[in-house]
């Protein structure tokens, strides 16, 4: 049960840690919390199904191209809606909810109220160790979804963009003075946070199909990794998604099953008395 | 000519201007409300619930509708959530006028509901919330027209438990008022029928089942009631394959119509064969004439067989009430509830027929029966009851 519970809880915190990793980026760059992340979360999830059922591409190209116009998406809506309420937090916070809602209601018109699931990459599952048999589509999941992370910190630590995004995040006026637009790199910014919504949705919506709803509990999950991990942090949301994760499987495990969300809200309120900062930030003073 | 010309254009626009001006008069209708969830997690059950408004109205209407007039149902949406459902059907009552309200498929939406139905002295024909309290409370206005807990378990779920000899069975119930409140009948059910059990509680929105099947496993089951309804039943039961739990026990989904959803095959696999489910619907099972015909339209009318069970009940549950307020000879909310007590219709499920005795869960309650159904090799084979069967449980 341990081996398990540790197992489960890596993958699932991996996920985590993926879509709370784009809410951290656009949150550090742009002072915005995007409320409709989950639904990108989820919008990403259908491209899939829909680029690997209806249009019979090979299960890897469709989730390319899904996270390819998940990201092109992104940038419009920061074009087209985030843009014009800069200077005021409240706006993009209303209007990312209320997008939340359209995109919630336009998926029930357009893929209807039932589950839909992209083809599984594998099939079948691996005996671990001897210990437990495992879903081999997690196992993937979990190659996959560290693959997509580390990439994330190498673009973060060894490119020019990434250290543009690290300078802005630290010091947005000293960027902007050392000739960083940091007008495209908002839109930027918005687009690959949406992106790596894109990424778990279109890694985790083979092991859990996508419904139109589906997206609240995700962008709920990903703002308490990142207040957990630590607002701004990078590393800290790695974190907070794995002690999510960890926590909510050995909770279910070794406590109830019954209470699963509910030790992830605990161990948030604990890490919060301790280190108000969260786990990876920086104090205010 | 011309003059002509122009006379006869100005008098068309004349009374072209007429025509699109002149007051629409509404048609004098007889509405009912229907409660349910339109969105949200279960927003499947509202589409059940519209294709089956769409057939009892035609019906309804072509038998001469309600007191002469034809019928109106006004949909309400609840998403599921006990608040909203207060409201919408507060709505119904007070800005829509309908004369009775029908439907629902959450148990605590329903018990939010029955409390307004209560208060304003509305009749209310529950339909798919089966908790026992909806009419263990034995308020005059609620009637339920559909499963009720303790009749799925023990006519159905406990009796086919004991039938295929299972020794060992494993509950899993979601947390909500249906989930725990048909778990808790169903303990005390096998405890009576002498079979070994355990069970756990489950988050009603979880998506990750692996520790509760890793809990399931160690106890090795013959049998698992899964009382879990929607996309989690199919996350469920996929699982319970990967992990190796299925085929080896054998899975009961207790609610049913997620185990007919359109996507059931894609999300579940080969995971789903021989899994099991509870319905009150099956094309070789058809217990009255008027079900046939209910098939017969709805194939006309959607083009393929009916598969969730629930847009047959709410189809029920519109031709109950349209007989109630047609017998009663008025809207009027006593003369209503009056002639709904004395139902005695066929409908597609049998003969409808409300509980009168106070005191316990039966009162206003009529249980049509339901049917355990297994899928062998993507087909409906009934299990249970034995003369319904169109087949063997296969493991």
């Amino acid at each position: 049960m341990l081996a398990l519970s540790i197992t489960n809880g890596l993958v699932i915190g991996i996920i985590y840690a993926l879509t709370a990793l784009g809410v951290s980026l656009v949150v550090g760059i742009m002072n915005v919390i995007n409320f409709a992340h989950g639904e990108f979360y989820i919008l990403a999830g259908y491209f899939s199904y829909l680029f690997a059922h209806t249009m019979g591409l090979d299960p890897v190209v469709a989730m390319v191209l899904s996270i390819a116009a998940v990201f092109l998406i992104g940038i419009v809506v920061e074009y087209t809606l985030i843009r014009p309420t800069y200077g005021d937090d409240l706006y993009s916070l209303i209007l990312t909810f209320i997008l939340s809602i359209v995109m919630q209601s336009t998926f029930l018109l357009v893929f209807g109220p039932f589950p839909n699931k992209p083809p599984n990459w594998v099939k079948g599952a691996t005996n671990v160790f001897g210990l437990f048999l495992y879903g081999n589509q997690r196992l993937a999941a979990l190659i996959a979804g560290a693959a997509v992370i580390a990439l994330f910190f190498a673009m973060l630590k060894l490119t020019w963009f990434g250290r543009m995004i690290r300078a802005t995040s630290q010091d947005r006026e000293m960027a902007e003075l050392n000739g960083i637009n940091t007008r495209r790199l908002n839109m930027l910014s918005f687009g690959m946070g949406c992106a790596l919504a894109a990424a778990a949705g279109v890694i985790l919506s083979p092991v859990f199909p996508v419904t139109p709803s589906a997206g609240v509990p995700v962008a709920l999950t990903a703002f308490v990794c990142v207040v957990l991990g630590g607002m701004g942090s990078m590393w800290g949301c790695v974190a907070g998604g794995l002690v999510l994760g960890l926590v909510e499987n050995l909770g279910a495990a070794f406590v109830s099953t019954g209470y699963k969300h509910v030790f992830m809200y605990l161990i948030l309120i604990l890490v919060l008395l301790i280190r108000p900062s969260g786990l990876f930030g920086r104090s205010e003073t | 000519m011309k003059k002509r010309l122009f006379f006869l254009s100005v008098m068309t626009a004349v009374v072209g201007m007429a025509l699109v001006c002149a007051p629409v008069y509404a048609v004098d209708t007889v509405k009912i409300g229907v409660v349910g969830p339109r969105t949200g997690d279960a927003a499947a059950t509202g589409k059940a619930f519209e294709e089956g408004i769409q057939l009892a109205t035609a019906y309804v209407n072509a038998k001469g509708g309600i007191l002469g007039k034809p019928l109106e149902i006004v949909f309400e949406d609840t998403a599921g959530a006990p608040d909203k459902a207060a409201s919408g059907f507060e709505r119904l009552v007070t800005r829509d006028k309908v004369a009775m309200v029908l439907g629902e498929s959450h148990s605590s939406s329903a018990l939010a509901e029955i409390e307004v139905a209560n208060r304003l002295k509305v009749p209310f024909v529950v339909v798919e919330a089966w908790a026992d309290p909806i009419t263990a409370k034995n308020y005059r206005y609620v009637f339920r027209a559909g499963p009720s807990n303790s009749g799925v378990v023990k006519d159905t779920i406990a009796k086919w438990v004991v039938h295929e000899g299972f020794k060992k069975a494993y509950i899993v119930a979601e947390n909500t008022d249906w989930g725990l409140g048909i778990a808790e009948i169903s303990e005390a059910a096998l405890k009576a029928a002498g079979v070994s059990y355990a069970s756990l509680v489950t988050e009603r929105k979880s998506q990750d089942h692996y520790m509760e099947l890793a809990k399931i496993k160690e106890f090795d089951p013959d049998v698992v009631l899964a009382f879990i309804y929607g996309t989690g039943l199919h996350y469920f039961v996929a699982q319970a394959g990967e992990v190796g739990l299925t085929p080896k026990a054998v899975v009961l989904d207790g609610a049913g119509p997620p185990s007919l959803w359109p996507d059931f095959w894609t999300n579940v696999g080969d995971y789903g064969n021989l899994e099991c489910f509870v319905s009150s619907m099956h094309k070789q099972v058809e217990l009255t004439p008027l079900a046939t015909q209910y098939r017969e339209a709805y194939v006309k009318a959607f083009g393929q067989a009916p598969t969730d069970y629930k847009s047959r009940s709410i189809y029920d549950a519109i031709l109950i009430a349209a007989d109630a307020v047609n017998r009663a000879g008025a809207t009027d909310a006593e003369k209503v509830v009056d002639a709904l007590e004395s139902t005695a219709l066929l409908v597609t499920r049998g003969t409808a027929r409300f509980g009168t005795e106070k005191g316990g869960p039966e009162y206003h309650q009529w249980m049509p029966p339901m049917l355990v159904i297994q899928w062998q090799n993507k087909e409906q084979v009934v299990l249970y009851p034995p003369e319904g069967a169109t087949g063997k449980l296969k493991r």
